[in-house]
């Protein structure tokens, strides 16, 4: 009975007509559906572009390059290059902590382990940043964890401010976005084989020879990448600087909601937007351009 | 296990490409740094005091009899009921989950299965929402909506989160897919499957895990999405985080801690059954 099912009589129909519909007019037809979803993020984008270059009252129809001259005034410029400086500081500081907690992702044998691992980093970036927000308060407060852990050191007299100024954000910028640099740097060093380390310690390196002139080196397309994750994601962070900095610390992406919501201001608010596309796209273009020529590097070389 | 326990505790050196216990030591305080604020608010739904002080004075379950009596009481006051914020929440987060698994299934196979024009940009153009400024995205998508002639109130966030989770759903269904050799949808046209029903009964059940994964992350980062969703949320639909907000917007209320207690515990939940599905391969990001 079962072999009626999978053979054919001799003679019967041919198999299949073959189909007349094209490789690649198939293969665009499985990508439509979530091509329209990320189309609506492409209109998105060409929405704001023109918005930006409206003014206000007349979004649609008019045009002046007036919100980006207001771009140039001081206290934007200030928030802009304020954006800046805290998204690369986070980076580097978040690049320097992943780093050895990659190596240890990529280096453990027991599954539990790993599984622990990784649910501490996923934790970071997938908890809601508003519950990790309200943690923070709790440890940076008048009263809180950390200066009571300073005050018992006897390291200072009274309460240090840490909420509502750029220290405080800047540790809520690294804590959030650091699984985005362990990610990538624990795949990298996942595909450094143990038999380069192995031949490294058999010539007599130490383990931090090895760990500085083989793995470090043949990762470095992972490090990029993981610090210019973080350094896109803190630029345009937007919970942290909103809870933790109160209004004091104006980054960029606070900026654009304070635009729309008390101001209803939106050709400031797009123009600030394009502003943060731009600085991020940039990001990640050169970041591509590095890693690959890299990449090829390292493929030649191997 | 066994193998660490004897480096850890013999004090055998260990060998090359083995993590040693300095490595070790020093990645476990900065994993536990990381998570700090989540163990810190964990702890302070416990408090028995009424500041923030941390350490608490005193520890007591006030806060969840508070949190407890808002849940099945709620304060006239409020704007909406914590109830139906989470209804909300559980709901758009169960649609973005379908719709976002249904689009990249297909896309997904598209991607390794067939060479065809465009497909570098195709690529690049799926993994754009992971870097794309969530403010600008929520502005946009507010821009969008506020000019359409009808109005959307559940859907604008679904299509929000649809677009937001689309990159990490494709990314675990890709990774499922090309670890399936191409040779058993070729044996099941041979049987005289047709090509969809090669890819539905064969190729699909293949790639179960794989697409667990991506339905589940999905799900997780709609359910604690904030940024775009603060954009666009009204009266009428709001979710969870946004009700949480809304709450604490003037002053810190330790309830929140308890609720978000909750909160964290069905991402753990749902993280430990994602690494779970992923198994040894790691999470696709």
């Amino acid at each position: 009975m079962a072999h009626s099912t999978l053979t054919r009589p001799v003679g019967a129909a041919p198999l299949r007509p073959a189909k007349t519909i094209s490789p690649s007019a198939r293969a665009w037809l499985f990508l439509t559906p979530s091509m329209l979803f990320l189309g609506v993020l492409i209109a998105a984008s060409l929405l704001v572009l023109r918005m930006s270059v409206g003014t206000k009252g007349a979004e649609w129809s008019g045009f002046s390059l007036a919100s980006y001259a207001q771009l140039l005034e001081p206290y934007y410029l200030k928030s802009l290059l304020l954006t800046l400086r805290l998204a690369l500081v986070s980076a580097l500081i978040a690049v320097l902590l992943a780093t050895p907690v990659g190596y240890c992702m990529s280096r453990l044998q027991s599954p539990l382990l790993r599984r622990v691992f990784l649910a501490a980093v996923l934790m970071p970036l997938l908890v809601n940043l508003l519950l990790q927000s309200y943690g923070w308060l709790v440890i940076l407060g008048p009263g809180g964890m950390l200066n009571q852990a300073l005050l018992g050191l006897g390291l200072i007299d009274r309460p240090v401010m840490l909420l509502y100024n750029q220290t405080g954000v800047l540790m809520g910028l690294v804590q959030t976005a650091f699984p985005l640099a362990v990610l990538p740097i624990a795949s990298a060093m996942r595909g450094v084989a143990r038999s380069y380390e192995e031949a490294a310690a058999t010539l007599g390196a130490s383990r931090l020879q090895v760990f500085r002139q083989v793995v470090l080196p043949m990762s470095l397309p992972g490090i990029i990448t993981g610090a210019t994750l973080v350094f896109a994601y803190n630029a345009s962070s937007f919970v942290v600087p909103l809870l933790l900095g109160g209004r004091r610390v104006p980054m960029l992406a606070v900026m654009v909601h304070d635009q729309i919501a008390p101001l209803m201001n939106w050709p400031a608010a797009s123009a600030a937007g394009v502003v943060l596309i731009v600085t991020t796209l940039a990001i990640m273009t050169f970041s591509e351009f590095v890693t690959g020529r890299r990449r090829r590097i390292l493929e030649a070389s191997q | 296990m066994s193998n660490l326990l004897k480096s850890l505790f013999r004090g055998a050196a260990p060998l090359p490409g083995e993590t040693g216990r300095f490595a070790m030591g020093l990645s476990g305080v900065i994993l536990l740094l990381a998570v700090l604020p989540i163990l810190t608010m964990i702890v302070m739904s416990f408090s028995g005091a009424s500041n923030l002080d941390f350490p608490p004075a005193s520890y007591s379950l006030q806060w969840y009899q508070a949190a407890w009596n808002t849940f099945v009481s709620p304060d006239a006051s409020d704007v909406l009921s914590l109830g139906q914020a989470f209804t909300t929440s559980l709901l758009v987060a169960t649609l973005s989950m379908l719709f976002a698994t249904l689009i990249a299934v297909p896309a997904a196979y598209a991607l390794v299965r067939c060479e065809f024009r465009g497909k570098a940009a195709a690529l690049q153009l799926m993994s754009l929402p992971l870097v794309f400024p969530m403010v600008v995205l929520g502005l946009a998508l507010l821009l969008i909506f506020d000019s359409l002639p009808f109005q959307l109130n559940t859907s604008r966030l679904v299509i929000a989160h649809v677009i937001l989770a689309l990159p990490f759903v494709v990314r675990n269904c890709t990774a499922a897919m090309l670890s399936i050799g191409s040779e058993v949808e070729e044996a099941a046209k041979m049987l005289g499957a047709s090509p969809l029903r090669a890819i539905v009964d064969v190729v699909v059940p293949l790639m179960r895990s794989g697409i667990l994964a991506g339905m589940l992350l999905a799900f997780i980062i709609s359910f604690n999405e904030f940024t775009v969703t603060y954009f666009l949320y009204n009266i009428d639909v709001m979710t969870v985080p946004i009700w949480m907000y809304s709450r604490t917007v003037s002053s810190l209320d330790p309830t929140v801690f308890s609720f978000a207690v909750l909160i964290v515990l069905i991402d753990f939940a749902l993280i430990w059954a994602l690494e779970k599905l992923v198994g040894e391969g790691g999470v696709s990001f």
